[in-house]
């Protein structure tokens, strides 16, 4: 099944640790947002309390797609990655500054506010700066005059569509995992924000297939689901706004999961065939250690999880 | 044969070896800081479930906050960073390691997940669950930091002693050095906690007979650190004879930091195991931040020698410190290695003429992985004293790099060297009659 007879299981394990990954930073990056502008809503509390370890399970599940991209797309995001140089490293001490942030938000009324602001900018720098090098890589006719000039800064069209899209679709996720939380009229005060955000998207979808974009081959299946879980899921958030029950918030919730893994996909799709083949050791046993490995892993957490209920 | 080639940035007078010594230097400390405080916090907590120990709980509770706020954060994001700089410094090199470890760096990576959850679940509900889950809870969480230190150091001893069988992961993984490195890992995360623990310990608001009996139970987690002279011999002993040679005398910078490191982890342990072991001595806040900054000071000295007795190779006998490999070199010398890089200078007009740009681009491809032109371990520092024949001798002759020579005699004199077109045959009867030779 295309694209995954051509990038195998470390695409499918690249797209799926993104599409986690993206589940945990959204709800920091949204929920810094709604924290900061939404103080006196109760959930706002939840959110506040919950943001740095939602930060560090984003961090922690980033760890793979980032180990996996360099399997995909070895030469390509080593090349971004020194193009922009110095540029690139501030994500890491951004993100410190955000972590540390959001404890001081956590723990103080009086500097909470400024904490907030001060995070949600961190966050908002590294997803942009995503978006750029997620360019950059593809831009390969650019390289070698972008290095010549010295430039730090990657420049295309297709950035700010692109940021659009990522902060439409955080709305929604953030919403996606806060209103399990909470109660149904706490449901119907978020799930606005979940519709907003997704229309946001969608016209960010719009403006980047103005900048040339386009859904081409196999991809475009790909893109009739996302097009299909995108109109399913607006309209669970919709019910759940005049309506809240947990069958609007279960279709929503699988909606938004589709959506968010065949967006992932379409993504992808330009750079499927870009995809690089190295010569590599013989892995077999190692892969059947991971494999061993997530499994156990996984029965771990679940395990930590139940104490924590 | 096709050689990639990446863009090449420089860090002002830091040479990348230094850059990559500050991150990852700073990452290994805390890593090994949270791993030892993994195994610490469990022990505390069984002195504590068993009655043995008064305060053991409420230095539990206590030290874990540090310990989330401290290793999880900067630990963690220091983690990324390593990555981030690995890249900027050796790309290949990192590259290399991905292609050939990449299922047992991802089941790093969840071992790492569980480490975090659990860390995180006993510090945000550890204060309610009952002893025996607790127990488990950071019973787990040591496991799993531990595991990650054991997938992690098998990556890295690979780099040193590689495996001679290169087809099988598994040969490479446990190299000659993985055991000797892992075990000394081990001590020195354990001596890490207990030393942070002494610090933590100060701050608590007990009368001091108290905070004395937690400090004598810290400072029994110290002990390993008494066996770790005879794991540094096996470590020694496990990775090849030129590198051996290299760190015992071969080399005196390298020479000194292996000094640096062996004192520094002496003073440590002998206080460790004479004061706080044998004679039962209390140690103050102080003296113990003190002796964290000296551990500081020994990885720092550690990772330094870790990675000088690789030279001149990243990972040994398959790739360079400059990102080419053995094989590559023939081609690179009736090339050129300028000839398929695509990256221009980013400062073409400063030089006078063609030949100072390509040696430029040499130096970049070839020198730039470990010098700096004026910065740290400055190529023209080192050649400034040189004649044009030394040059000539040593950096064209021996390497085929004639505008390599004539870059550097241009940025130290702004000159260019000048040799005889060849010498002829009685000049060289002449030298050799000179040097005694009949």
């Amino acid at each position: 099944m295309w694209p995954f007879d051509r990038g195998g299981v470390v695409l499918a394990l690249y797209i799926g640790t993104l599409a986690l990954h993206a589940v945990f930073v959204a709800y920091v990056l949204a929920g810094s947002a709604f924290a900061l502008l939404r103080r006196k809503d109760p959930i706002a509390a939840t959110v506040l309390d919950r943001l740095p370890f939602m930060l560090g399970c984003g961090i922690t599940a980033g760890v793979a797609p980032l180990l996996f991209v360099q399997l995909l797309h070895q030469r390509r995001f080593y090349t971004a990655n020194l193009l922009l140089g110095p540029r690139w490293f501030a994500v890491v001490p951004a993100l410190i500054v955000g972590f540390y942030a959001l404890y001081l938000a956590k723990a103080s009324d009086r500097w909470r506010r400024i904490a907030l602001v001060v995070a949600l900018a961190c966050f908002a720098f590294v997803a942009w700066s995503w978006s750029e090098l997620h360019e950059l890589m593809q831009a390969d006719p650019e390289w070698a005059a972008f290095y010549a000039a010295g430039h730090r800064l990657f420049t295309a069209a297709t950035i700010a569509p692109r940021f659009v899209i990522v902060i439409g679709a955080m709305a929604t996720l953030f919403v996606t995992v806060a209103a399990w939380s909470t109660d149904t009229a706490g449901r119907s005060r978020l799930a606005p924000i979940a519709a907003v955000g997704r229309v946001a998207s969608i016209a960010g979808a719009l403006w980047l297939w103005h900048t040339g974009f386009s859904v081409e081959g196999p991809a475009v299946v790909w893109f009739g689901i996302l097009v299909g879980a995108a109109v399913v899921d607006l309209a669970a958030w919709t019910l759940t706004w005049k309506r809240p029950s947990d069958l609007a918030l279960t279709v929503a919730t699988a909606a938004g999961t589709a959506a968010l893994l065949s967006a992932a996909v379409v993504r992808e799709a330009p750079r499927v065939a870009l995809i690089e083949t190295h010569a590599q050791a013989d892995a077999s046993g190692a892969g059947y250690a991971f494999v061993i490995a997530l499994v156990l892993g996984t029965a771990a957490i679940a395990w930590v999880v139940r104490q924590l209920r | 044969m096709s050689v990639p080639h990446y863009p090449v940035n420089e860090f002002g007078p830091l040479m990348k070896g230094m850059v990559i010594g500050i991150v990852g230097i700073v990452h290994v400390f805390l890593a090994q800081f949270a791993i030892g405080g993994g195994m610490l916090l469990w022990y505390f907590e069984r002195l504590s479930q068993r009655g043995k120990e008064q305060d053991a709980r409420a230095f539990v509770d206590g030290f874990f906050p540090i310990l989330v706020l401290v290793s999880f954060v900067l630990g963690a994001l220091t983690g990324v960073a390593i990555w981030f700089t690995t890249i900027a410094v050796g790309a290949r090199t990192i590259g290399l390691m991905i292609d050939e470890f990449h299922w047992l760096w991802a089941t790093e990576w969840v071992c790492f997940s569980v480490e975090v959850v659990a860390g995180y679940a006993f510090y945000k509900v550890g204060h309610r669950l009952a002893p025996k889950v607790r127990l488990r809870l950071l019973a787990l969480y040591s496991i799993a930091s531990w595991l990650s230190l054991f997938f992690i150091n098998g990556i890295l001893s690979w780099q040193l002693t590689p495996s001679s069988e290169p087809s099988n992961v598994w040969h490479g993984f446990f190299n000659a050095s993985f055991w000797p490195s892992l075990l000394y890992r081990t001590c020195v995360a354990m001596a890490l906690a207990a030393l942070a623990a002494c610090v933590v310990i100060n701050t608590m608001k007990i009368e001091r007979e108290r905070r004395a009996a937690l400090i004598r139970r810290a400072s029994r987690f110290a002990a390993p650190i008494a066996i770790m002279p005879l794991l540094a011999g096996w470590y020694l002993a496990s990775i090849p004879e030129d590198s051996r040679s290299w760190l015992l005398g071969g080399s005196a910078p390298m020479m000194m930091f292996v000094g640096v490191a062996a004192g520094a982890s002496f003073l440590i342990g002998a206080y460790a195991v004479v004061a706080l072991l044998i004679k039962r001595l209390y140690i103050g806040g102080a003296t113990a931040t003190l002796l964290l900054a000296l551990a500081l000071g020994a990885t720092g000295a550690g990772e330094f020698v870790r990675e000088g007795a690789r030279k001149p190779y990243t990972v040994r006998n398959v790739l360079y410190s400059n990102s080419i490999t053995p094989d590559e070199v023939a081609g690179l010398r009736a090339t050129g290695v300028t000839v398929d890089d695509p990256y221009p200078l980013r400062d073409d007009a400063r030089y006078a003429n063609d030949q100072l740009r390509r040696g430029a681009k040499v130096e970049r491809a070839l020198c730039d992985a470990c010098h700096t032109m004026k910065g740290g371990n400055a190529l023209v520092e080192l050649t400034r004293s040189w004649t044009d024949d030394q040059l000539r001798l040593n950096i064209s002759k021996l390497q085929h790099t004639k505008a390599l020579a004539q870059l550097l005699r241009w940025e130290t004199q702004g000159a260019p060297a000048t040799w005889p077109v060849a010498p002829t045959p009685p000049e060289i009867a002449g030298y050799l009659d000179a040097a005694g030779v009949k």
